[in-house]
């Protein structure tokens, strides 16, 4: 933990500016000279006037608006270079900071996921990196503009320090208005956002449930709903018109007392003749010059108070350490053979929590090598955990879990997951074609490898039946598939993996009852001399295995045949009966026969 | 940086844009009186822009050159009144302008909704939900973008352009001349800029969206790309799409970086030429010194409003296409409408369906069985069928066969191409809509949940029941102690889509709905997949309840519920091939009698779909 959570934050962008410095450097050298040929600009065009006109020389006339261009052209390139840099280092700096966030986030472990949502990790790689962006892109701006308003402010002092303190008088008030204004908006910002959201989700509810509305003639009831959102949306977006309301249009009078200021005062100095007519127009393009760097300057410091904070929860993130990693000195698994796939849980005991209850209590359980094990139990029972141990998504808090012999904390992390290949209940695809969704643990595989393993999951054949075949996409933005159908994709990118261990978490509760049989054969055929480790609550999955296990209250109760449990092991019955629906035909002695209609 | 983008196909030419117009000002006659004074108020607000330095100019020449400090102070008194006119002028503007345009805003969003939820379920089927969504969302959004920030720009630099352009000929149309030299190479560069602006928009949005859905893969799929050791491939692809971003990102910031320095080159090199130009008059004596000044004060009003507006542009165009889309959907006609003279249905009576055909509507490429262009194939074929009052009808088949259909046409989310749907002898097309949801009403395989509680939640099917029929309704579907035992007990907010409840809670509370209702008839499509454990129970003891004295048309995957129905109707290809009692068909031999052979024991899987 951090000392501060603040200052961490800080630094996380003062690492990221120092290695973007050499940009920064440029985007400052190009703003401070662009400052110049701004600053240098109405002081030319006063001695056009008082030099060229005034004096009705027209050959100075020439030479000061000859300058007046040249500087023109100067900051006019300056301008556009300038802007370039300081988008340059800011956007080079939020992708260094997302690709870091990604990175850190794939590798941390499983127990920092299950802490955070979707959601907020997504706000955190994007909103804050956008604020933190919003920042950077202001400093080189921020520094010309500083070097700019006391530039100004030292030439105008130099040509009449009462003038000068009648014209920018106001300025710094400005610079107070601009930051409170900053500072009110964004609330106000956000609330009007958060009200979009809410009229949204009215919105994509009603869509979603349009049967229901439609069914129970609702369509008013939502509609009175959304005229509410509507009212709060507007009630919000009219206190953030208030807001701008109160204080752009103050903005824009403060300048003009400086302009009034001048004229007044510095037309009787023209007249008493202690002021040239040069010198009180320079004056008034100099209280031009200086209104939006002082607006900025106001406007940053609000923006770094938000930058701040996105910038300590971005580092929250990156400060995480993850949990579970490579061992210093690794060791390697056993050359494959027959004899491989030998699973041992020891002694197991683990918490999800530290201070929480023990899910598994002193849990043994070993895998031959080529044995296949159902894991049955009621809910919370902890059979998942016994899978996610595998894996090593957790480390147990007490025993060992060993893979042939060498306790899996020895081993590569990369080494373990391509021995052990896990299928979850709920299927994640990838947006890509269902091709590459197979053969993402060996994107090396050829076409008829993946083939094979979609066949053997029983998915080859409404594949082929999909418009583009193996070349669909799928996934978030890609064809809609039905649950059971992407569980058999799962099934056939753990097949194509081609583990030594293969774990089965509950992957076919949601393929459809009248199609299991045709994947209980696959099953079969893959679990065929490869150790298995089967988590499910169908009796036509769960009679596949060699041997089932009873988990209840962290350890194994019972371990047999299922037909053995059923007939002997009152428990058992109880278990599997609260997966199945009264009133149904019993699993009974007919338990590996397929239940066909339920 | 205005981010406004459009794609090619969205771009308005000038014809539709009028008609957008012609369309969009009846829509703000609520808002007259705000919006004629919107406008007066930007007039003035520009006029006191201008004013300013012409009250420079005059306290100048006037005052200054000719040592009359009386003039001056006048100038300078001009001069406050003027600042202060600006600055209460700009207040009430804003207001103003806001008033008319988020109320116009609120309005259109309750309307545009209205006119949705209105739509019949054709065309819900043949939309894609996230399109609709949009709709509402970023097409509105985009139009309130405008509203909110660019109208009073938009407005106050066309009045600015032309004010000074007008100002600055009455002072010197022959220095003006001079300075308009800059403008061909401003509009032309403006112009391209606008072009590739939105190209560069485009890009980013696109390279955005990628590395978004990218980024929100990885987190949600951790999981698996952890299972699989597949971490390095993830990153390595992320960071792909993450330069793509930054590349997307910095060709947008170069379309900036030179178009910019165009319109500061022609704001300052035409101040050169003024004063170069000018002075060289003023020498002559054709103008005076002050008109020098105006012009140094002013012709940053000639470029910079180029500039934002071509800023603007791309705003413009993209709420201009979010319009479009909008009106679009107003003429979107519902195509189950409520007659003129609709009457009541009676509040019993047998439900009858006689000699019904139907296909589903041309599609828009959104559905996959459509046929584009066309009407879709028939999915009912001359389908008779008569439900007595109290009768439980279950309707069984392959999927497509159209028993969704039938019972659907039964609830009139469609109407029949042919034939017709009776209620006690009342044509459901002359139906009012209210009373034909007060007795029949549908229940969809799914329990789906409003953001809301519970009791909101129930409440949703009879807007005015009060909380003792709330209560009422829970109790007559047995689910009142379950809900009433939560901390919060009815109020339990369910949060979205209703996370918080399991799936068989979701569906108590749609049946509680139905029973807050109390209707003759209800529709029920039956869930395919099993329920928690939990709540199975609960949830058939509900159903039992709920059936009980009603008419009831089921749409049967379990061969135990329609062994349970008094009649069983087997729906294949588009036809009602066999209807009768359990017992009666099972005796006959035909398709029911081998769905349920396969179901009983005899295991044939060639003969399993009896569902989904």
């Amino acid at each position: 933990m951090p000392d501060d959570p603040r200052r961490a934050g800080w630094s996380l962008v003062r690492r990221e500016l120092r290695a973007q410095r050499g940009g920064v450097l440029i985007g400052v050298v190009v703003g401070l000279l662009w400052t110049v040929a701004r600053v240098a600009m109405p002081k030319l065009v006063q001695r056009a006037i008082d030099d060229g006109i005034t004096a009705r020389d027209t050959g100075a006339l020439l030479r000061w608006s000859l300058a007046v261009g040249g500087a023109a052209t100067v900051a006019a390139l300056f301008t556009g270079m300038r802007r370039f840099w300081a988008f340059k280092v800011s956007r080079e700096m939020e992708a260094s900071l997302r690709e870091q966030l990604f990175g850190h986030i794939v590798a941390l472990h499983a127990a920092f996921s299950d802490r955070s949502s979707t959601g907020d990790l997504m706000s955190r790689a994007n909103a804050d990196l956008l604020q933190i962006q919003n920042l950077v892109v202001l400093i080189p701006l921020t520094i010309s503009n500083g070097v700019t308003v006391l530039a100004i402010a030292g030439i105008m002092v130099a040509t009449d320090p009462v003038l000068t303190a009648l014209a920018v008088g106001s300025l710094p008030v400005l610079n107070i208005v601009a930051r409170r204004f900053g500072q009110r908006l964004h609330p106000a910002s956000l609330a009007i956002q958060q009200e979009s959201a809410d009229l949204a989700t009215v919105v994509e509810e009603t869509v979603g449930g349009i049967r229901v509305v439609k069914g129970l003639g609702a369509e008013g009831v939502q509609q009175a709903r959304l005229a509410t959102e509507a009212d709060q949306l507007y009630d919000a977006s009219m206190a953030a018109a208030r807001v701008r309301a109160r204080f752009l249009p103050g903005m824009d009078l403060l300048p003009s007392v400086g302009v009034v200021g001048v004229l007044a005062y510095g037309g009787l100095q023209v007249i008493d003749g202690s002021l040239s007519l040069g010198q009180l127009v320079a004056f008034n393009v100099y209280i031009g010059l200086m209104i939006w760097p002082l607006r900025m300057l106001g406007m940053i410091i609000a923006q770094a108070q938000r930058a701040g904070a996105s910038a300590q929860r971005v580092q929250e993130v990156l400060a995480t350490p993850a949990a579970i990693v490579d061992p210093p000195a690794p060791r390697a698994l056993p050359a494959r053979g027959s004899g491989t796939g030998h699973v041992v849980f020891r002694d197991v005991t683990f918490a999800y929590h530290d201070d929480g209850p023990p899910v598994l209590d002193r849990f043994d359980l070993e895998l031959a090598p080529g044995e296949s094990v159902a894991l049955v139990g009621p809910t919370g029972s902890g059979k998942s955990t016994v899978a996610r141990l595998l894996l090593r998504f957790y480390d147990v808090d007490g025993g060992e879990v060993t893979l042939d012999g060498v306790d899996i904390r020895d081993l590569r992390l990369g080494e373990l997951r391509r021995a052990v290949s896990i299928v979850f209940e709920d299927t994640f695809l990838f947006s890509d074609t269902i091709a590459a969704n197979i053969a993402f643990g060996r994107p090396d595989a050829d076409d008829d490898a993946i083939r094979r393993a979609a066949f053997l999951a029983g998915a080859h054949e409404f594949i082929e039946a999909l418009p583009d075949g193996y070349d669909t996409p799928v996934g978030e933005r890609g064809f809609a598939l039905s649950g059971g159908q992407r569980q058999r994709i799962a099934i056939a990118r753990a097949i194509l993996a081609d583990p030594r261990v293969l774990v089965l978490d509950d992957a076919t509760s949601a393929v459809d009852p009248t199609k299991e049989h045709e994947i209980r054969d696959a099953l079969a055929e893959v679990m065929h001399r490869r150790t298995t480790l089967i988590i499910a609550h169908r009796p036509a999955t769960i009679a596949l295995a060699d041997r089932v296990v009873l988990l209840d209250g962290g350890h194994i109760v019972a371990s047999g045949r299922h037909d053995e449990l059923l007939a002997s092991n009152a428990r058992y019955r109880e278990v599997l009966a609260a997966v199945h629906r009264p009133g149904e035909p019993a699993v009974g002695e007919r338990a590996d026969e397929e239940v066909v209609a339920p | 940086m205005m981010e406004g983008a459009v794609d090619q196909a969205d771009r308005l030419d000038r014809r539709q844009a009028g008609a957008l117009v012609r369309r969009l000002v009846p829509m703000l006659r609520p808002y007259r009186r705000e919006t004629v004074r919107a406008i007066a108020l930007v007039v003035l607000s520009t006029v006191a822009a201008l004013a300013m330095p012409w009250f420079v100019k005059y306290g100048i020449d006037e005052g200054i050159v000719k040592r009359d400090k009386a003039v001056l102070f006048r100038a300078v008194l001009a001069n406050i009144v003027t600042a202060v006119l600006a600055y209460v002028v700009s207040r009430r503007l804003i207001m103003n302008l806001s008033r008319a345009g988020e109320g116009l805003l609120r309005d259109l969003r309750n309307r545009v909704f209205r006119h949705l939820t209105g739509l019949s379920m054709t065309f819900f089927d043949r939309s894609k939900a996230g399109v609709l969504v949009s709709r509402m969302t970023s097409d509105v959004d985009s139009l309130a973008e405008l509203v909110q920030f660019g109208l009073i720009q938009l407005i106050s630099n066309i009045l600015l352009l032309a004010f000074s352009m007008v100002a600055l000929a009455l002072v010197s149309w022959q220095l003006l001349l001079v300075c308009l030299v800059a403008l061909p190479f401003v509009v032309g560069a403006s112009v391209k800029f606008q072009r590739d602006a939105n190209r560069a928009y485009l890009h980013v949005r696109d390279a955005i969206a990628s590395t978004l859905s990218r980024l929100q893969e990885g987190i949600a799929g951790v999981r698996v790309i952890q299972a699989f050791a597949r971490e390095e491939e993830q990153v390595r692809r992320f960071r792909t799409d993450s330069e793509h971003l930054l590349e997307a990102h910095m060709r947008s910031v170069w379309v900036q970086s030179w178009y910019l320095p165009v319109i500061e080159l022609a704001g300052f090199g035409t101040t050169a030429v003024a004063i170069g130009v000018g002075g060289w008059m003023a020498i002559q004596g054709s103008i005076p010194v002050g008109s020098i000044v105006f012009f140094v004060l002013t012709l940053n009003n000639l470029f910079e409003p180029v500039n934002q507006l071509s800023q603007l542009f791309n705003t413009v165009q993209s709420a201009g296409a979010g319009l479009r889309k909008l009106f679009g959907l107003l003429d979107t006609g519902s195509d189950v409408p409520e007659r003129p003279g609709a009457v009541d249905l009676p509040v019993g009576g047998v439900l009858a369906v006689d000699a019904v055909t139907f296909a589903y509507g041309a599609s828009d490429g959104a559905d996959a069985e459509g046929d584009p262009g066309g009407e879709g194939p028939i999915v009912l074929d001359g389908v008779s069928v008569e439900v007595a009052p109290g009768e439980k009808l279950a309707l069984v088949g392959p999927t497509g066969a159209g028993k969704s259909t039938l019972a659907k046409l039964m609830a009139r989310f469609y109407d029949p191409r042919s034939g017709s749907v009776t209620f006690g002898g009342v044509d459901l097309r002359d139906a009012t809509l209210s009373s034909l949801r007060d007795r029949i009403v549908v229940i969809p395989q799914e329990g789906f949940l409003f953001a809301g509680s519970i009791r909101e939640n129930v409440r949703i099917a009879r807007p005015g029941a009060s909380d003792a029929e709330v209560d009422d309704a829970l109790r007559a579907v047995g689910a009142y102690e379950r809900f009433a035992a939560l901390a919060e007990g009815l109020d339990t907010p369910v949060r979205e889509r209703g996370a918080r409840l399991s799936a068989g809670e979701r569906q108590l509370v749609s049946l509680a709905r139905a029973a807050l209702v109390d209707p003759a008839v209800l529709v029920l499509d039956e869930a395919t997949s099993s329920l928690d454990p939990g709540t199975e129970h609960a949830v058939e003891l509900a159903l039992a309840r709920l059936m009980e004295g009603r008419t009831v048309v089921v749409i049967a995957h379990r061969l135990s519920t329609s062994e349970r129905a008094d009649r069983v109707g087997v729906v294949a290809d588009g036809q009602l091939v066999e209807l009768g009692s359990h017992r009666e068909l099972v005796a006959a031999g035909g398709r029911y009698a081998a769905l349920f052979a396969a179901w009983s024991g005899h295991h044939d899987p060639a003969a399993v779909p009896a569902s989904t």
